[in-house]
């Protein structure tokens, strides 16, 4: 049986990082099929693919989006707690760009009778999207230099714009949900290639992400500094640099992640847009796999982490429980993964699939 | 002279975080009181406890926490958690006594079993205490959906005693400074923990695992110490804490929902880390989470007296204050470092260090002057554009004086309650005029409008404003210079022959309670205006 199994590479599977994640993902999927009657029914309307399982994935884009720079800092053996907060200051800015009336700037009538018209920006377009992916990466290189130049414990060196963000956000808005009618602006949210054009996002994240970790010495320096910081200086890696470049690029995800929330929601509220985001991130590179103490990680293990993550609330939304009440299902689902990840376990698990490394160099 | 003050500096650096948070309590506390006549009433020092107790409850629990190097996230969700089910079960006419003790020992388990995680899992404290706050929010849902009120007689007794300082207060007309019973409960509490931290074997086995990245935590096991037993322990008291800080916050309150205590986990961190505490363990003292706890509150409170600043201003502050101390103490680990780092620096190297020192410096220095600069042009242009464009936008709200002398004509008129209320999100001002025969009239600058209601009605807010000590020295204008979102309100009620004025605004903790009940029997009343 062993043998038949190994011919099926079934053990490199079983090894590989995004085993688990799959498995539970495939439960969970299970357990929509059985339960929630068309999950995977899938329906063109005019040009346009329908269906649940397509709003799960759409749903994730942020939770996606957010992972990918997530993995790379939590790969160094650091953490982001402040994205959810980037994410708003992020948003603010991208609106206030194209709705400056609400601060009160000094705007001719005509301008702001123009302001509800869905094809008007204040700003030219690219700017609106290039300027919040900008504040996004100072937001980065500020928690990096924190973290590396000044030397502190990265959860903290993060806190802090944990705690301020969403204070600059307000400060940015003057505490005012900003609309947003430009119709160009909300298709990043919103709008459907054949599928929804934020998936799109995500997908050319994770090839720009997995490009430069994968294709260049950049993701093998990530995992090293993560797995050993001290032995990857004498190798001669720049620790400080690799650790805020990680930084930089998840503030610029948590730009990209910003613009696609508050496109699709067509608002900036500084309190709730990204609230508990950082929190999905990083779980989803948990369920990835990866560990909080750095080194080895997998991209695509923590897209499937945000899938997860996203499916479950999908289905529990399906069972009637209230919106509200998700958070107690992802709990549940936080000390499955906790159970499932605990090394008790897992030796437990290799043991029956017969990994364990030792065991085959006895054979 | 200086070379003694500089021994007796590097003797205690322990105590520099202390000191310097004790420091700067003390300049923003003179600060405040030299700008606002407000703060220089001693009422205003016992304000910083009487709004805080539960934040003191939650940040002794998470102290204890930090000290071993953990980190407790779930504060938020079981303080919502004991607000909503203990709202719930006085609701089903549950005895009070009784779920005091179910939301003590509801609390006590959710600690231990995060705990559970962490010492036997090995779980990042972050990740399992995540998980409990999630749940516990949750839960709070599943409870119930929309708020519910608490109308125990008890937990109005606890929210509504003052208790009377001896020496700053008369007892015979109960005026002048007072604290609350959820004051005492606080800082007994505090005594305790201070006992427990500092005189115990189970406060010294808290210090001795934390620290040093894990390494004092591997010593610790070495040394024989319960480190497993340990942590269990110190989650559970945080969710002992937790359960108690929910219901000081209920009673405070006066209402159980899921979204209640919205990021307060955060704001108890923050006070940890003002006060002092290392948030990787092993350093620190709870006297100073005390003082983190009052300088959150004492930011807050000056920017409610200033007025002119909106509210997001703290959580900026706050956040800035964070920073700052945990500036102080990486540069005091760095310096202990260097003390015993074996490698002695060459000239050269030291000479390449200070150049470094100074460009980075350097670098700072530039970064700060310029956003206090950007910052000083944005709000200067801000208030010149403003002044060029007098067009009403939804933020900047005029300030509209009183109409007083159409109040003293409704009074003339034969009208006991004038209540003027403007301001406001809205912008609004609403000038109503209660009459003995039930009739109402409200004017809002624009349209007027009449309402009916029975005399018996007029007569019953008299009487209760009445028993709330209106004509008595107990009921005072607090009028100040209002945030944007407030209302201020402007009430004369003439009653048996007496007539008085009072005014205040909300959004600050300086009017009485009282005014604020009668304001809401009113409101009941008077027509209401279309946006």
């Amino acid at each position: 049986m062993k043998k038949f199994l190994s011919n099926f590479r079934f053990k490199k599977l079983v090894e590989s990082k995004i085993f688990f994640p799959l498995i539970a993902l495939a439960i969970i999927l299970l357990f929509d099929l059985i339960v929630i009657p068309g999950f995977f029914k899938l329906e063109m309307k005019q040009g346009h693919l329908y269906g649940s399982f397509i709003d799960v994935l759409r749903n994730s884009v942020p939770i996606m989006i957010l992972a990918i720079g997530m993995t790379l800092v939590i790969a160094t053996g650091g953490i982001d707690i402040s994205v959810g907060a980037t994410m708003a200051i992020a948003s603010s800015v991208a609106c206030i760009l194209i709705n400056p009336t609400i601060i009160g700037l000094k705007l001719s009538q005509d301008i702001s009778s123009l302001v509800g018209n869905s094809t008007y920006s204040f700003t030219p377009l690219w700017l609106v999207i290039l300027v919040p992916l900008i504040v996004a990466s100072l937001c980065g290189l500020w928690n990096g230099v924190l973290v590396t130049y000044g030397k502190i414990q990265p959860m903290v060196a993060t806190l802090i714009l944990m705690i301020a963000g969403r204070g600059i956000a307000q400060l940015i808005t003057n505490a005012i949900k900003i609309i947003i009618f430009n119709d160009t602006y909300a298709y990043i949210g919103n709008g459907w290639i054949i599928l929804p054009f934020s998936l799109y996002i995500a997908a050319f994240i994770f090839a720009i992400a997995w490009l430069i970790t994968r294709k260049t010495s950049i993701g093998l320096f990530i995992e090293a500094v993560g797995a050993n910081s001290r032995s990857s200086f004498f190798a001669g890696i720049n620790a400080k640099r690799v650790k805020l470049f990680t930084y930089v690029f998840c503030g610029f995800c948590a730009g990209v992640a910003a613009l696609v929330v508050s496109s699709s929601i067509r608002t900036s509220d500084a309190n709730q847009i990204g609230l508990y985001m950082e929190l999905d991130a990083i779980l989803a590179v948990i369920i990835g796999g990866t560990s909080m103490d750095g080194g080895r990680f997998s991209l695509l293990a923590s897209m499937i982490g945000a899938l997860v993550i996203q499916a479950t609330s999908t289905s529990t939304l399906a069972l009637g429980v209230p919106a509200s009440a998700i958070i107690a299902v992802k709990a549940l689902v936080v000390v499955i993964v906790i159970i499932l990840y605990s090394q008790q376990v897992q030796g437990f698990l290799r043991k029956i699939f017969g990994t364990n490394k030792q065991k085959e160099v006895k054979e | 002279m200086m070379t003694r003050f500089g021994l007796a500096i590097s003797k205690n650096r322990k105590f520099l975080p202390l000191a310097a948070t004790i420091f700067l309590f003390i300049i923003a506390y003179s600060f405040g009181a030299f700008s606002y006549a407000g703060m220089r009433d001693p009422q205003a020092f016992f304000t910083l406890f009487i709004i805080t107790p539960f934040l003191l409850i939650s940040a002794i629990g998470e102290t204890f926490v930090v000290f071993t190097g953990g980190i407790d996230l779930s504060v938020s969700g079981v303080v919502a958690l004991t607000a909503t089910a203990s709202a719930a079960l006085l609701q089903a006419g549950v005895n009070p006594w009784i779920v005091f003790g179910l939301m003590l020992i509801m609390g006590m388990t959710l600690g231990a079993v995060m705990g559970t995680f962490i010492a036997y899992l090995k779980v990042h404290p972050w990740i399992a205490t995540i998980a409990g706050m999630w749940f516990a929010r949750g839960m709070c849902y599943i409870i119930s959906d929309s708020e519910i009120r608490i109308y125990d007689p008890l937990y109005k007794l606890l929210a509504g005693t003052k208790i009377l300082i001896p020496g700053l207060a008369d007892v015979v007309t109960k005026k002048g400074a007072y604290i609350t019973p959820l004051v005492v409960l606080s800082m007994t509490i505090f005594i305790i923990a201070l006992f427990v931290a500092h005189f115990t074997k189970f406060g010294r086995t808290i210090y001795a695992i934390g620290g040093n990245g894990g390494a004092n935590e591997q010593s610790a096991r070495l040394m024989g110490l319960p480190v497993d037993r340990t942590k269990i322990l110190v989650y559970t008291v945080n969710g002992l804490c937790s359960a108690l800080a929910g219901i000081a916050y209920s009673i405070y309150v006066g209402s159980g929902h899921g979204s209640h205590a919205t990021g307060f986990e955060m704001t108890v961190i923050a006070a940890v880390v003002i006060g002092g505490t290392m948030l990787t363990g092993g350093e620190g003292y709870m006297f100073g989470t005390l003082f983190g706890v009052l300088t959150t509150a004492l930011i807050q409170m000056i920017i409610q007296f200033n007025g002119k600043l909106s509210s997001w201003w703290t959580s900026i502050a706050i956040g800035v204050l964070t920073l700052a101390f945990i500036g102080i103490q990486s540069l005091l680990v760095n310096i202990n470092a260097k003390k015993i780092s074996p490698i002695k620096l060459t000239d050269s190297d030291a000479a390449a260090r200070k150049k470094k020192t100074a460009l980075y410096g350097g670098i700072a220095a530039v970064v700060i002057i310029a956003s206090s600069l950007i910052f000083y042009f944005v709000d200067k242009n801000a208030k010149n554009t403003a002044a060029a464009n007098p067009t009403p936008t939804v933020t900047n709200c005029q300030l509209k004086p009183f109409r007083n002398d159409l109040a003293k004509q409704f009074i003339a008129d034969g009208a006991v309650i004038t209540y003027e209320r403007n301001g406001g999100m809205d912008c609004i001002d609403e000038l109503s005029a209660l009459y003995p025969d039930g009739r109402i009239v409200s004017d809002n600058g624009t349209e007027k409008k009449e309402k009916t209601v029975t005399p018996d009605q007029i007569n019953k807010v008299l009487t209760d404003i009445n028993n709330m000590e209106w004509f008595t020295d107990n009921m005072y204008s607090t009028y100040h210079k209002p945030c944007d979102q407030c209302f201020h309100y402007n009430t004369t009620v003439v009653y048996q022959g007496k007539s008085k004025t009072v005014e205040a605004v909300d959004g600050g903790t300086d009017a009485p309670s009282e005014y604020w009940i009668m304001s809401g029997e009113i409101t009941q009343l008077v027509p209401v205006f279309s946006k």
